[in-house]
């Protein structure tokens, strides 16, 4: 395939996911821009960190969840950690159910927080299949000649 | 004492460390942050993710930075002894130390205004109107909201830097 139609094809998978509201913007091109020839898969990497990191707090969110009375403090404190890194690589809408959960969390609502976890599991998964996609067409595609590029 | 204090920052602030591969860099962000270059941080941040993100923020502009990732960590590196750090990046929901006990002990072995202490915390706590002012209370120069965006950083960062430069 044609090296321009390749990266073309990466921007505009790229512009849909910020237009469906699942990357931020600012926070995902920032991450693009660490990028550079010392660092030349930095974005990858970092979401890489992510999901391997968030998986324990996935994890330790459902046990915390599972006991019988639920100790709403961890809760809050392993999803304000969650959602901390969540939102460091602009996952916009994990960030959304994440915030969503807390004020559950906060109100003592376990029904509303097992309810809510569900859906931030769902953009989590649903997030990590798009980003997965859009690092494989962005490998195929090759790296991004940088000196040229028009700012 | 408080010649030798400024001695130090100015010298300091004026290194200019050039890195292979840093070039590109140089030319996104030109004069405005080159003061920045060759400043020595350490980077106290327990979430792996944001301390990998933060640290290549702070290398792109130029900063040489110590990651570090619990408040133990920071003190064994900070200490009484003499530490080259100019900057300390402290996260304040660490997991071990509260944040700001961290920054009292800094305080209360270093110097009133050395290192500087920047305190990143989460938008929703920084919106609370009392943090900044416990802030500065606590001995801290300044906050920094994440999640931590280039231009935040380098502003407060600049901002920090020059007061304390105007001070001495």
């Amino acid at each position: 395939m044609d090296r321009n139609q390749s990266h073309r094809q990466v921007a505009t998978m790229k512009q849909s996911l910020f237009d469906q509201g699942y990357l931020d913007h600012e926070q995902f091109n920032q991450l693009e821009e660490l990028q550079d020839d010392a660092n030349p898969n930095f974005v990858e990497e970092v979401v890489t960190l992510y999901y391997r990191d968030s998986a324990r707090l996935v994890h330790s969110i459902e046990q915390a969840l599972e006991k019988s009375p639920i100790d709403f403090n961890k809760l809050d404190s392993y999803m304000h950690q969650f959602r901390g890194s969540s939102s460091s690589i602009g996952a916009k809408k994990v960030k959304a159910e994440c915030s969503l959960f807390r004020e559950y969390c906060r109100a003592g609502n376990g029904e509303g927080c097992m309810r809510t976890f569900q859906q931030v599991k769902k953009e989590y998964t649903a997030l990590r299949k798009k980003l997965e996609t859009f690092f494989q067409l962005a490998r195929q595609a090759g790296p991004v000649d940088r000196a040229r590029r028009p700012k | 004492m408080g010649l030798i204090l400024r001695f130090q920052l100015r010298q300091s602030i004026s290194l200019t460390i050039s890195e292979p591969g840093e070039s590109t860099s140089s030319e996104h962000h030109p004069n405005s942050n080159s003061f920045l270059r060759g400043l020595q941080v350490a980077l106290v941040e327990s979430d792996d993710l944001n301390r990998s993100v933060t640290r290549r923020l702070l290398e792109k502009l130029g900063c040489s930075v110590t990651p570090l990732s619990s408040g133990y960590e920071c003190l064994s590196a900070i200490g009484p002894a003499t530490s080259s750090f100019q900057v300390v990046l402290l996260d304040l929901q660490l997991p071990d130390l509260d944040g700001f006990e961290v920054a009292a002990r800094i305080r209360k072995f270093r110097s009133r205004s050395w290192p500087l202490i920047l305190a990143m915390t989460s938008s929703s706590a920084a919106e609370e109107d009392d943090l900044w002012e416990k802030c500065m209370q606590m001995g801290l120069n300044g906050v920094i909201r994440k999640p931590i965006l280039l231009q935040g950083i380098a502003n407060e960062l600049r901002r920090v830097v020059l007061q304390a430069n105007r001070v001495v």
